[in-house]
């Protein structure tokens, strides 16, 4: 096994993903053993093993084995990360040996071309669309958000043994459900958090492991159930279950248009494999000669010529124009005539020969409009699971679950997930695409960086200010920031992971008040928490040296360069420059209402306490990781990040072609910069980082000072701020009235249909079978009276007519042996006659 | 006069069995029954004794036979004779009209 592990070092990050899951059948099959006990714990002459088994303290060491998992996870992660680095492989065949692999895991003989038997394969590359995958491909992007999730998940696991310990009871009792008798009661339920949590685990880094986007919509739709069920663990409250279900419902829209997009690339391109996929949509960095292919990185566009039933000829168009794509073959073949391999890079207005089944090493054609529809679709999916605008309305409500949740799934990793998805599919998206998912983003970062200020339940704040940062990282990406996205997002993770935390650990010092308007003053009483979360707050600001800075910069820094190039789009500039004043206004509103002043609620005030070490040893670490995690070297030099420049190695070529955005170390990063044709995003960007940088901490200084003069020098009342633009408020109170426009415009007119349907069920078809009914009745009404009638007087009339023959044969029967003896005599005397009269006759004849 | 023949044998058989026959008609008393029976019987045997000795094809067959019908009367007589004891246990008498259960 040591062997494997070292001929393909990759199997690290596969045990990593391993590890979770097997917690999860441990502690499920736990959980069954528990259920299948539990008559033995409730009588008290149980053996001493069951009262273990069954007790509080397994309950205990369940936490301790999911933690556990993470830990070794996270371990597995780390020995990964450090042999990728030791061993840097530079060729792409070296790279799939050693940190990619795959098993076919479903074959589907439908869909096996040239009528092939089953059992009898089509040799590799030719009947791929009929074979599903499971595999992995390791990058440093995978290792980046490996490292993360199990990072950010193991201190999440560890805060959870503390914040969870409620459930430790045999009996909770909930106070936010009221029955008739006082409160709800219920059994604690400690272990199904961490069954549920080590599931989540398990689904996120399977999504980021996968080497395909099949195995990502199965680890997707995971992830979603997991938030599911997380958002309702107290689903006896109405509003968990009503939150759930709006999480999963609205996700559902987004899928939809997942699985359109999955479909469209699948019928087009035959495989799921992210790397099949981008070599035949993007034109390849080198030719088969080694040289630079012209339009290396590019999607090249062509117009149709000639059409034929087998094949087409396609005149090669310049850059953004022409109906069709062209695609590329997935890889020639290793021993053919390298003259007769078309891998070359076709210049403009060159005619190629395109094949409708095109086999390995030919090339292919698709509309150019299904792979704007095909990426956008697949952008839908990730607007729903990132909860952009306009899906972002279930984020905020999925606060429902409890904090650790909030922090792990509903902050730092799966609606990350969203943004991981469009960053690994990047060379999926049109321009055309890459603008939709640039303008999601701006609105969807101001959208919620407005309502986030208005908020006052702390984790509502938090909620917003998450969705305005997953807007900011769609934006990133949508302006052809690929790594500044992807860098923003795990620094993000630490940053709101932590801040979710601080703010679980003030909600359990304050007995679950969530309420900021009825907290203040809490710092005495909560340093480590106040602090810490200070650490977060500034990092989200952007304040210089804390880790937010470094990501944020960069992504204002390629949206000046963005808007340089194209000055149409001088929106994508202004709105996140906006948002970063607002994003620190709210976040110092927040911090201020909380910890500074005086306490607004005494009694709240009064029982505040600071959490135990288990809640604050993760804010500590996290409050460190939140600062440090971006640093390079100098520090103060926000392009030298370190973290970024490890990103900027998984970077595809499309990303230098459709934008000029280099990283440093690209091999080929010489020839593309060679080209002038080039839109110079990135060397705008690198040029303007620090006008970017000066711009947002300028801005965010003053949102800073406002929130200090409202809610710390109390020169302005917020109150009378309030009372001056009460519509403002009550706009940005009612979250643009969203849910409303949902409800009119969505819920409503279904709930209506459903109530003609409703209607339709009732009147037409429920009459029509009673209909049916009655007519049925009629007709077995006289069926049965032919049948009382005719058959059973038939009947009768037999009896009865025998009955009358035996009843006058009854008087034969007199019972007299003398009258037996008198007909017998009588009867042998008329046969004696009979005889001699008849008989003789015909004898004598 | 002519001597005696099979003819007359046949008519004392006949007369024997016509007057067992009305015996077994007319009387009450289940023991006159019975001794009707017997008459019967004996108007038969007297039949085949009388064929037995007039036909020399019929000569052992007819005496065995007459043989078989005294035992068979012996017999019926035993059974008879113990159904109309149970029958006076019954009834306290032995006449046969009482006998009418069997009436339809």
């Amino acid at each position: 096994m040591f062997h494997e592990l070292q001929e393909h070092p990759g199997l690290w990050f596969v045990a990593a993903t391993l590890t979770p899951l097997a917690s999860f059948v441990l502690l499920l099959l736990a959980g069954g053993l528990r259920w299948a006990l539990r008559p033995a714990r409730e009588s008290d002459d149980s053996q001493p093993l069951y009262q273990f088994l069954s007790g509080s303290q397994t309950h205990r060491i369940s936490a301790y084995i999911a933690t556990g998992a993470m830990a070794l996870a996270f371990l597995f992660s780390l020995v990964g990360a450090v042999n990728y680095a030791a061993h840097p492989a530079h060729e792409p065949e070296e790279h799939s040996r050693l940190w990619a692999g795959h098993l076919d895991w479903a074959r589907i003989s439908v869909f096996s071309p040239s009528g092939s038997q089953a059992g009898a394969w089509e040799p590799e590359g030719a009947g791929r669309a009929s074979v599903l995958r499971l595999g992995y491909h390791i990058d440093s992007l995978t290792i980046i958000m490996f490292l993360m999730v199990t990072f950010i998940g193991g201190l999440i696991h560890l805060f959870s043994i503390g914040y969870m310990s409620d459930e430790l009871e045999p009996i909770v009792e909930d106070h936010q459900v009221h029955t008739e008798t006082g409160h709800f009661k219920r059994r604690g339920r400690f272990g199904r958090f961490f069954l549920f949590m080590s599931l989540f685990c398990f689904s996120m880094l399977n999504l980021v492991l996968a080497d395909n986007l099949f195995q990502v919509f199965i680890s997707w739709e995971l992830v979603g159930l997991c938030s599911y069920l997380l958002i309702s663990f107290y689903y006896e409250r109405q509003s968990a279950s009503n939150a759930a279900n709006k999480a999963f419902i609205v996700n559902r829209v987004g899928d939809a248009g997942f699985i359109l997009g999955l479909l469209i690339f699948w019928s087009y391109l035959g495989t799921f494999n992210f790397q099949e996929i981008f070599n035949q949509i993007r034109c390849p960095v080198t030719n088969l000669a080694g040289q630079f292919a012209e339009r290396a990185g590019e999607i090249v566009r062509a117009n149709p010529l000639v059409e034929d039933r087998e094949q087409r000829r396609l005149q090669v168009t310049d850059r953004g124009q022409g109906s069709e794509v062209l695609l590329f073959p997935i890889a020639p073949a290793e021993n053919g005539d390298k003259q007769e391999q078309p891998w070359h890079g076709p210049k403009a207005s060159e005619e190629v020969l395109t094949h409708v089944n095109p086999l390995s090493n030919q090339y292919g054609s698709m509309p150019y409009w299904l792979l704007v529809a095909g990426g956008l679709g697949i952008f839908l999916g990730c607007v729903g699971k990132s909860a952009q605008f306009p899906l972002h309305v279930w984020l905020p409500d999925a606060m429902e679950g409890p904090t650790p949740v909030s922090a792990l799934i509903h902050a730092a990793t799966m609606v990350a997930a969203g943004v991981y998805l469009v960053g690994r599919c990047y060379p999926l998206f049109a321009p055309e695409a890459l603008l939709v998912i640039a303008y999601t983003g701006g609105i969807t970062l101001f959208v919620a960086a407005t309502i986030a200020v208005v908020m006052t339940d702390i984790k509502k704040v938090l909620a917003y200010s998450t969705v305005s940062q997953l807007g900011y990282m769609m934006l990133a990406l949508g302006v052809g920031g690929w790594a500044a996205g992807l860098f923003h997002l795990t620094t993000h993770a630490f940053f709101k992971a932590l801040l979710f935390l601080c703010s679980g650990s003030v909600i359990y010092g304050c007995h679950h008040e969530q309420d900021m308007m009825r907290m203040g003053g809490l710092y005495p009483k909560m340093k480590i928490t106040a602090l810490t979360m200070l650490a977060g707050v500034l990092a989200i600001c952007g304040i210089p040296l804390f880790s937010g800075w470094y990501s944020k910069d960069a992504i204002l820094a390629h949206a000046v360069g963005f808007t340089w190039v194209y000055p149409q789009h001088l929106l994508l500039l202004l709105l996140p420059l906006v948002t970063a004043g607002l994003t620190a206004f709210y976040m110092f509103r927040m911090w201020l209402m909380t910890f500074a002043g005086r306490p607004r609620d005494e009694h709240v005030y009064e029982h505040a306490h600071e959490s135990p070490w288990v809640m604050t040893v993760p804010l500590i670490v996290l409050a460190f990781f939140s600062i440090v995690v971006a640093w390079g070297w100098p520090i103060t030099d926000p392009e030298a990040s370190t973290l970024e420049s490890v990103l900027h190695h998984s970077q595809h070529a499309s990303v230098a072609a459709d934008f000029g955005v280099l990283p440093e170390d690209l091999e080929l990063a010489a020839p593309f910069q060679a080209r002038a044709d080039l839109p110079q995003v990135g060397k705008l960007a690198v040029e303007n980082h620090l006008l970017a940088g000066a711009m947002t901490t300028a801005v965010g200084a003053l949102g800073i000072a406002f929130a200090f003069l409202l809610y710390y020098f109390r020169l302005l009342e917020p109150a009378e701020a309030k009372a001056q633009f009460p519509a403002v408020h009550r706009f940005l109170w009612n979250k643009w009235y969203f849910d409303e426009l949902y409800s009119v415009l969505l819920v409503r007119p279904a709930l209506t249909i459903a109530s003609w349907c409703r209607a339709f069920d009732a009147k037409v078809i429920d009459s029509t079978v009673d209909g049916l009914a009655n007519v049925t009745m009629e007709v077995s009404r006289w069926a049965g009276k032919f049948d009382l009638g005719i058959i059973d007087g038939l009947v009768n009339l037999t009896a009865r007519v025998i009955y009358g023959i035996g009843d006058r044969l009854r008087g034969v029967q007199t019972g007299y042996i003398r009258s037996y003896v008198l007909f017998l005599v009588v009867a042998a005397i008329a046969i004696f006659g009979v005889m001699v009269f008849v008989v003789s006759r015909v004898i004598a004849k | 006069m002519s001597p005696v023949g099979l003819e007359h044998y046949l008519v004392l058989g006949a007369v024997l069995f016509v007057c067992g026959a009305l015996c077994m008609a007319n009387k009450r008393n289940a023991i006159g029954v019975l001794m009707g029976v017997e008459l019967v019987l004996n108007g038969a045997n007297i039949n085949f004794v009388a064929f037995a000795h007039y036909n020399p094809a019929f000569e052992i067959e007819g005496q065995i036979f007459a043989l078989f019908i005294i035992v068979l009367a012996a017999a019926e007589a035993a059974v008879a004779l113990a159904i109309v004891l149970n029958f006076y246990n019954n009834h306290m008498t032995v006449d046969v009209d009482s006998a009418e259960e069997l009436k339809g």
